[in-house]
């Protein structure tokens, strides 16, 4: 159990360490690697949680396909373009008021209405987290969401392709 | 937590890491040896007896070779990107069982790191989805045309032939019924998946090939167009880990191959015998190793703009109708 | 070949019966031992345009100019062909020394484009109406003009041509060592190369880039920001120090020039000053994977000038070591374009194996494997040794068709070849006559001109052979040019072996000064590579005045731009390998 916690606690300062450098960093590169590292650590806590597969799924999606397309248009629009950017004056006031927003909301559910939302928690199946029983809940009790996501990626899809369609003419 | 167990995998970690630096040097010797035959050449005999030394001059010549980083290169990623390219090649291994269970003085071992996790599939997939930073990252930070257009490309091209990495995967997960590669490898005792799988093991050999920049599909290094692609500023031993990076993951791709589609460490009086898995394993590797090279030895380089209508355009949707033609017969015929 | 002594009647008449317009106005080139005719600077385009599209002249082969310097004069020389095969119209501007201006042949003939602009370069022509007269082979610091004869290189160039003995009484003496590196340059005033920055690029034309912005964002607020990289003049896919200048759109090539001169070394300067046999050697140097051909062209050239001949078993020994070095250069060009095309190395060096026997005999028979030095005026440097005849036998008959055909299996079907080489860096039949494209890439294109048939010299009439033409203009048929014109080498050589005759080899005596009457010459030969022309002006001294070489690796090089746009950087590449170029020759 000691070596669970102190593992949980470097990958903690990780993962808080990794965001806060996504944040101030200059540089989009930067600030994009620093995101990776911070999806990894999470992927990593996952599989501290026993749940593998969502920890792999995670690695796989954000860290292996989003943040690369992310990368991806950083590299093209040139370092110079993203790493001056476009100031916002706006923007502080409203991300103060938006986290404060949420620190509340955090404070509330932990302090004051933790009893009602946590459930009571069960001992952990030798299954759970596994690919069968995910793959179970996700066709049965969850299908419809499922489906609506599927559909919804397809949109996204042919919407993309016909963007760059126009472009050729 | 057990220390044996603690010491074991020590030591099975040891063992893997060796096994890939090992193999990284006498790979490129192996492979500048069948090139030369096959275009009638001797290749490198004079560093020891048979050039076995060779690869051990290499690497101290490049050890001393002067470490150059440009002027104008982002110094920090500059530096980063070969580790970050070299770290998949060595972690790939763990999930892949080198040989069946063993017992030394009453204690049973099994010949890999993490054989039995049951998502083993998807951690190979997970590393692999990885690996494409390094890369993208020495291109873009080197601050050079080339180097960036080889990044570029290579993003592209891993990107697109991940997922016909994965749709090849789904074969053997559907035939063996796990996601655990021990269990795959253990689905084989009676027919090898490249039987039941024919098609699934040419996407895989197609997209494995494309994963690791070799030719035919070595665009991100094009040599004749893009000079060295991502790797033209690295030298000395930042150079030298990018080379190890694409032969350890070679070595690592046909470990894969051999365990989902050629049985793996399977083979006979395996069961009697259990050291000789490894040496099946050892075998299948090297045979895939050399169709690698005799590929690079006799074919010209696909285009970029095909290569990339060959992933998204054939070998997609023929994945997608693998993985169709399989579920039905698995549901019909029963699973294997 | 060359027409030294006098103006073919026939060709005579055809000016004649061109509609009079330049009946008074163009004259006969009377000079002793010259041809062609004397053209005014104002009609020089008229002209020009009439002789292509009423005569049929339609390809231009050779712009040069020469510099009369002692008559205050200047001369721009052009020859022109018919693509059906005949002798050369020659025709001459002749212009003031203080104030060389021609109008450009460039709207009539494109492919006049870089030969213009090393006529500008190295002697100082200017000709108006070039969109882009710069430099091509000096760089562009670079003062005065090399090629004029008042101009000295500095602190070295001597009066006395050719230079004095640098061996006086058996020691070893070198002006070079007078020198100190650098010394011998001589800058412009103000001009310090370590502060000098080129200017802007602007020989990516305006028009050019309006039109790309259009097709970037055509219909659409989409905008794609393009990229100008150099490939070269360090690549390894140049095939030597040689840098394209290209314009990306992604991976699209929108715009794409070529840029070369880093190899020159004013090859013609050098061969002014040298006697008439100091050349022979030196033209090994100029494409040197085939110096048996480059010899002949200089020999066809200066022969004519003496008028002699070479005995019967010297020509069949001439057009053997010609056939053989078409082989090697075009096996060496297979192999390449294939190591181009992102091989890795095992067709080349299947080819080179091939390549190796055949230099074992230009060994045995020169005693020098590449820099063969073999030709000489009126005769060759030595008779083949004995059994010599039995290897090349064996080769031709034997082992070299049998190797092609396994070359032809393993290649010619293959998916990838196929798919990378079809249809891409197509030159139309027009495009490739107007380019003064020569050689392979003209005949891929559709145009059966081959200089062996269209315009005969040595002994090719007495052959039978083929003109391999393909009609699609691509790199494909480049490729299967090559490969055809192998085995089409081989059928001449199957000949030559047969009928090899005994007997002499020298005309006259063999002499090392020999005497070259004044007067002009134009030999050319269908070099490997294409056609090579040698323009030779002599005054009676024991050094040519002017010593040209139209090179067909530099002119093949004007259609590049135009075979590269649109395409994909992978493909410039194999679109250079197709043209298979040496820089040798290219640069000069």
């Amino acid at each position: 159990m000691s070596t669970q916690l102190i593992l949980f606690f470097i990958l903690a300062v990780i993962a808080i360490l990794s965001a806060i450098g996504m944040l101030v960093s200059k540089n989009s590169v930067y600030s994009a690697m620093f995101l990776v590292l911070n999806f990894v650590t999470i992927a990593v806590l996952f599989l501290l949680l026993n749940a593998p597969f969502i920890a792999m799924v995670q690695v796989t999606i954000y860290a292996g396909a989003i943040m690369v397309l992310f990368l991806f248009v950083i590299m093209l629009l040139g370092t110079d373009m993203a790493a001056e950017g476009i100031s916002m004056p706006w923007q502080p006031p409203i991300a103060i008021l938006l986290s404060g927003a949420l620190i509340l909301e955090f404070a509330f559910i932990l302090f004051f209405a933790q009893q009602d939302v946590l459930p009571q928690i069960e001992a952990i199946s030798a299954a759970f987290g596994s690919p069968q029983s995910i793959g179970k809940l996700l066709f049965n009790f969850y299908l419809l969401p499922f489906e609506v996501t599927s559909v919804l990626l397809l949109v996204a899809m042919v919407g993309a392709i016909i963007l760059a369609q126009r472009e050729t003419g | 937590m057990d220390p044996a167990l603690l010491v074991e995998w020590l030591v099975k970690s040891g063992v893997i890491i060796f096994l890939i630096l090992t193999g990284f040097a006498y790979l490129t010797l192996f492979e500048r040896r069948v090139l030369a035959r096959i275009q009638v050449r001797i290749g490198p005999n004079r560093a020891g007896p048979l050039g076995l030394l060779q690869p051990l001059a290499d690497g101290i010549k490049l050890l001393f070779k002067e470490e150059v980083i440009p002027d104008k290169a982002d110094k920090v990623i500059f530096i980063l990107a070969p580790v970050l390219t070299v770290i998949p090649a060595f972690v790939l291994l763990a999930v892949i069982p080198l040989g069946p269970e063993i017992s030394i003085l009453g204690r049973s071992y099994s010949l890999s790191l993490a054989g039995d996790v049951n998502v083993g599939v998807l951690y190979l997939l997970a590393v692999a989805s990885i690996s494409v930073y390094g890369i993208v990252l020495a291109g873009w930070s080197s601050n050079n045309k080339y180097a960036l257009l080889g990044g570029l490309r290579s993003a592209a091209q891993m990107i697109s032939y991940e997922l016909v990495l994965g749709l090849a995967f789904i074969g053997p997960i559907l035939l063996a019924n796990s996601m655990s590669l021990k269990d795959i490898i253990q689905a084989q005792s009676r027919v090898w998946f490249i039987v039941l799988q024919p098609i699934g093991f040419l996407l895989f050999l197609v997209a494995s090939i494309a994963e690791v920049n070799r030719a035919p599909f070595d665009m991100p290094e094009a040599e004749q167009e893009l000079t060295a692609g991502y790797h033209v500023e690295y030298s000395g031993m930042k150079f030298a880990l990018f080379f190890m990076a694409e032969y350890g993951k070679m070595i690592v791709v046909s470990f894969i191959t051999a365990s989902l589609f050629l049985g793996g460490y399977l083979g006979p009086f395996v069961d009697k015998l259990p050291l000789l898995g490894p040496i099946y394993l050892l075998v299948k590797v090297t045979l895939i190793l050399f169709f690698m090279i005799w590929v690079r030895a006799t074919w010209p380089r696909i285009r970029y703009d095909r290569l990339m209508a060959l992933g998204w355009k054939v070998l997609l949707p023929i994945g997608l109708l693998n993985i169709i033609i399989t579920a039905i017969l698995v549901i019909l015929v029963g699973g294997y | 070949m060359t027409e030294n002594v006098e103006v073919p009647k026939e060709l005579d008449a055809t000016i004649q019966s061109m509609d009079n317009r330049f009946h008074d106005i163009v004259t006969l080139d009377d000079r002793k031992s010259y041809t062609g005719y004397l053209v005014p600077v104002e009609n020089l385009i008229d002209f020009a345009t009439s002789i292509r599209d009423d005569l049929g002249y339609d390809y231009l082969s050779s712009v040069t100019g020469v510099d009369y310097f002692p008559e205050e004069k200047m001369e721009v020389v052009y020859h022109a062909y018919k693509t059906s095969g005949g002798g050369a119209l020659v025709f001459k501007v002749q212009i003031p020394r203080e104030k060389p201006e021609v109008p450009s042949l460039i709207s009539v003939f494109p492919g006049s484009d870089f030969q213009e602009r090393e006529a500008w370069d190295l002697l100082g022509i200017r000709f108006s109406g070039h969109p882009n007269l710069t430099r091509i082979l000096m760089w562009e610091g670079f003062e005065g003009h090399p090629l004029r004869k008042d101009w000295k290189e500095p602190f070295f160039e001597e009066e006395k041509k050719p230079y004095k003995n640098r061996w006086p009484e058996g020691g070893v003496y070198r002006i070079e060592d007078e020198v100190p590196m650098g010394k011998n340059v001589k800058y412009p005033l103000g001009f310090d190369p370590q502060k000098w920055t080129p200017e802007e690029q602007t020989t990516f034309k305006e028009d050019m880039d309006s039109e790309a912005g259009d097709n970037g964002s055509n219909g659409s607020a989409m905008h794609t920001d393009q990229i100008v990289v150099n490939l070269g003049p360090q690549h390894p896919s140049t095939h030597g120090v040689f840098r394209m200048v290209a314009r990306l759109d992604g991976e699209t090539v929108v715009d794409l020039y070529p840029e070369m001169g880093y190899l020159h070394r004013n090859h013609e300067k050098i061969g002014e000053r040298n006697t008439y046999i100091m050349n022979m050697p030196y033209t090994d140097r100029l494409d040197y994977i085939s110096s048996m051909s480059n010899n002949l062209g200089y020999a066809l050239a200066v022969e004519s000038l003496m008028g002699i001949k070479p005995p019967e078993r010297t020509e069949y020994i001439r057009v053997m070591m010609v056939e053989l070095t078409r082989i090697v250069s075009h096996l060496w060009s297979i192999g390449f374009l294939l190591n181009d095309l992102g091989a890795f190395f095992t067709p080349a060096l299947y080819a080179i194996n091939e390549r190796e026997l055949i230099l074992d005999i230009f060994e045995a028979t020169a005693g020098s494997r590449m820099m063969c030095n073999y030709l000489r005026f009126g005769g060759i440097s030595r008779d083949l040794p004995d059994g010599i005849l039995e290897t090349v036998r064996e080769l031709v008959n034997e082992r070299l068709p049998r190797k092609i055909d396994e070359l032809d299996t393993y290649l010619t079907e293959n998916e990838i070849l196929r798919s990378r080489c079809i249809g891409v860096g197509v030159l139309s039949k027009e495009d490739a006559i107007a380019y003064s494209a020569a050689g392979p890439v003209l005949r891929a294109s559709g145009v059966s001109y081959d200089v062996r048939r269209a315009d005969p010299y040595s002994i090719y009439e007495r052959f039978e052979f083929d003109v391999v033409v393909r009609y699609n203009g691509d790199v494909y048929d480049r490729y299967l040019v090559r490969m055809e014109e192998i085995r089409q080498s081989l059928r001449i050589l199957h000949q030559v072996v047969r009928d090899i005759p005994e007997g002499e080899i020298q005309t006259g005596k063999a002499l090392y000064q020999v005497r070259v009457p004044a007067g002009e010459a134009y030999g050319r030969v269908e070099n490997p590579k294409g056609e090579l022309g040698f323009y030779v002006v002599s005054n009676g001294k024991p050094n040519p005045w002017r010593y040209h070489i139209r090179a067909p690796s530099f002119i093949n090089l004007t259609a590049l731009g135009k075979m590269c746009k649109g395409e994909k950087v992978a493909d410039v590449v194999a679109i250079l390998g197709s043209i298979d170029i040496v820089l040798g020759e290219t640069d000069r």
